[in-house]
């Protein structure tokens, strides 16, 4: 607990981005909390800046605070596959949580996909290739999974994930990656 | 330490410390004794039901039953008449009591009771119409309770005894754990059958409360067993807690104390109300229908958990209206009876205070607490709404 407290008292990275940011909101009817996390990304994929504003108890303010400041320099698909319930990794950083507080950490993670959702669909918009897309949430063609297998000797889609974000979102393409291994292999 | 939780119980005075003391060291007789030492403890138990009598202005002090709480209380007063009175199935009672009555009272609807729930406006306060309409003749039990907890509005008992009486064979019991010791009462002048108190509201130790029972009103025995308390309620009294229980009520029944709480709580109350742009009271604005010493007063679109916490950590002890857990975690009952908007419910907090508090320490809240606020207005989402209120830049 003694994470939660510190980030608590020292809430971290309060705010907007100011522009250009991908913003993401959740909100619990169960206990009436509200967060929101906007993220500055850069043209790799990579998340520069997090900020939250947030309405709700402690652990939400503690867990927006961490996260936020855990997540920058990472890459969009590495954190959207954090994010992903149960985020079993994210709530063992953030230490002994009580049961009854675990849904405060969901909501946050459930703000952080939102945001990483609404980046992956302005990035799809502007997808004008004509490879095939394999991951539909990051953007990422057939070719560019293939090299990064090629290229990093990858084995598993955990890995496929940190190197090139595919897979780090709906998982809906986990079966062609791992299609794409097992032929690689 | 700045204690502002009176409402969820209080410091054991010193004078009622003094008085339980011999009765933990010297007096260990069993009141039940023939001896000495017996009679003694006997003395004090039955002093404190005379200290306990006065207070509530009750006609003789064998209508007050001593019992361990003021839950107990209520149970015993409800779930005892009905056993005493099978063929009546209809219980009325309001949306905001304290949960020894609401939840008794929703398991007692389970298990083949009919409860009419009275409904309060947004002030907190009921409507005598809703209660004149639903008595009937199967009524067994009306169940009001005197102040409300969380807001301290008062329930004009007088009246419903009134109403009760007039139109009806039904009990009055009032639920008075929030009311005792912080206004006057008077039960000669009430038609209420059963009144339930509890000891650590008022500056006794936790572990001690009272049952008045009218004289004449049947009700079966709590506890079954000896003839302790006449039978009522079977068991070894608890001698210190109940003589405590007796000098606190000698305490309250003296005057001195009880302005200078109500000035004091006004002087917190106008000054936050003036002050924080985003605060807003719960309850009725007329102070007269509030208990002297609570102000429910909601910081809009902030969490109070948030508030709890900080102020927590300023040495500085309240409550919220709520509190998160993930199954039941919502807005208070009573707070949602009055239609209270959510994010305004989630923002509640209780000011309670007591006798010991001290002007410098309700000035010390009122300097640390905006900071507080603003620091949460600064993180909260709702930047749109507070702007409007004037609590942003």
């Amino acid at each position: 607990m003694e994470l939660i407290s510190s980030h608590f008292q020292k809430p971290q990275n309060v705010g907007d981005i100011s522009s250009g940011g991908y913003v993401g909101t959740a909100g619990s009817l169960v206990c009436g909390a509200v967060v929101r996390v906007s993220l500055r990304i850069d043209g790799t994929q990579r998340i520069l800046d997090a900020r939250f504003k947030a309405a709700g108890c402690s652990c939400l303010v503690a867990t927006a605070s961490f996260l936020t400041e855990e997540i920058k320099g990472e890459l969009t698909g590495e954190v959207g596959a954090l994010a992903q319930p149960p985020a079993s990794t994210v709530r063992q950083a953030l230490g002994q949580i009580p049961t009854d507080k675990v849904h405060c950490v969901s909501l946050f993670c459930e703000a952080l996909l939102s945001a990483i959702t609404a980046y992956s669909d302005s990035m799809r918009d502007e997808w004008h290739g004509e490879e095939a897309l394999i991951c539909s949430c990051f953007c990422v063609s057939e070719r560019t999974i293939e090299d990064a297998i090629r290229a990093g000797g990858l084995r598993t889609i955990a890995e496929v994930t940190k190197a090139c974000n595919a897979g780090g979102g709906c998982r809906s393409c986990y079966s062609l990656i791992e299609d794409m291994l097992a032929s690689a292999s | 330490m700045i204690y502002l939780d009176n409402n969820a119980t209080t410091r054991i005075a010193p004078e009622v410390l003094d008085a339980m003391q011999p009765f933990l060291t010297e007096h260990y007789g069993n009141p039940s004794s023939a001896h000495s030492l017996g009679r003694a403890m006997k003395a004090g138990v039955e002093q404190a039901r005379d200290q306990v009598a006065s207070l509530l202005g009750a006609s003789d002090s064998s209508e007050i039953v001593f019992t361990s709480c003021g839950s107990e209380s209520d149970n015993w007063a409800i779930g005892g008449f009905l056993e005493q009175n099978p063929n009546k199935r209809h219980i009325i009672t309001t949306r905001v009591e304290h949960e020894a009555v609401r939840n008794l009272c929703e398991h007692l609807g389970e298990i083949g009771n009919e409860i009419t729930w009275l409904e309060v406006d947004g002030n907190g306060e009921l409507n005598l119409d809703d209660l004149r309409h639903a008595l009937r003749r199967d009524t067994g039990i009306v169940s009001v309770m005197l102040a409300n907890n969380e807001t301290g509005v008062l329930f004009p008992i007088k009246e419903i005894g009134e109403i009760v009486r007039g139109n009806s064979d039904a009990v009055f019991h009032v639920d008075g754990v929030q009311a005792v010791g912080k206004i006057p009462i008077n039960l000669k002048e009430l038609d209420v059958d059963l009144f339930a108190l509890s000891g650590h509201k008022l500056h006794a130790p936790q572990g001690i409360g009272a049952l008045y029972i009218r004289k004449g009103l049947k009700l079966p025995p709590f506890i079954i067993g000896g003839a302790q308390e006449r039978g009522w309620r079977g068991g070894t009294p608890a001698v210190p807690n109940i003589v405590g229980l007796g000098a606190a009520c000698e305490l309250a029944g003296k005057s001195e104390g009880h302005d200078e709480v109500r000035r004091l709580r006004d002087r917190l109350e106008d000054r936050i109300l003036s002050g924080i742009p985003n605060s807003l009271l719960n309850g009725s604005a007329d102070r007269s229908k509030r208990l002297p010493n609570t102000s429910n007063i909601s910081f809009q679109y902030v969490e109070g958990e948030n508030i709890l916490m900080l102020l927590d950590e300023a040495g500085i002890c309240v409550s919220t209206g709520s509190a998160c857990h993930s199954a039941n975690h919502q807005a208070s009952p009573t707070l949602r009876a009055m239609n209270v908007p959510y994010t305004a419910a989630q923002g509640a907090i209780r000011f309670s205070l007591g006798r010991f508090n001290t002007e410098a320490e309700i000035d010390q809240t009122l300097a640390v607490l905006p900071g507080i606020i603003s620091r949460l207005v600064e993180m909260s989402p709702y930047e749109k709404e507070l702007r409007a209120l004037g609590a942003r830049g």
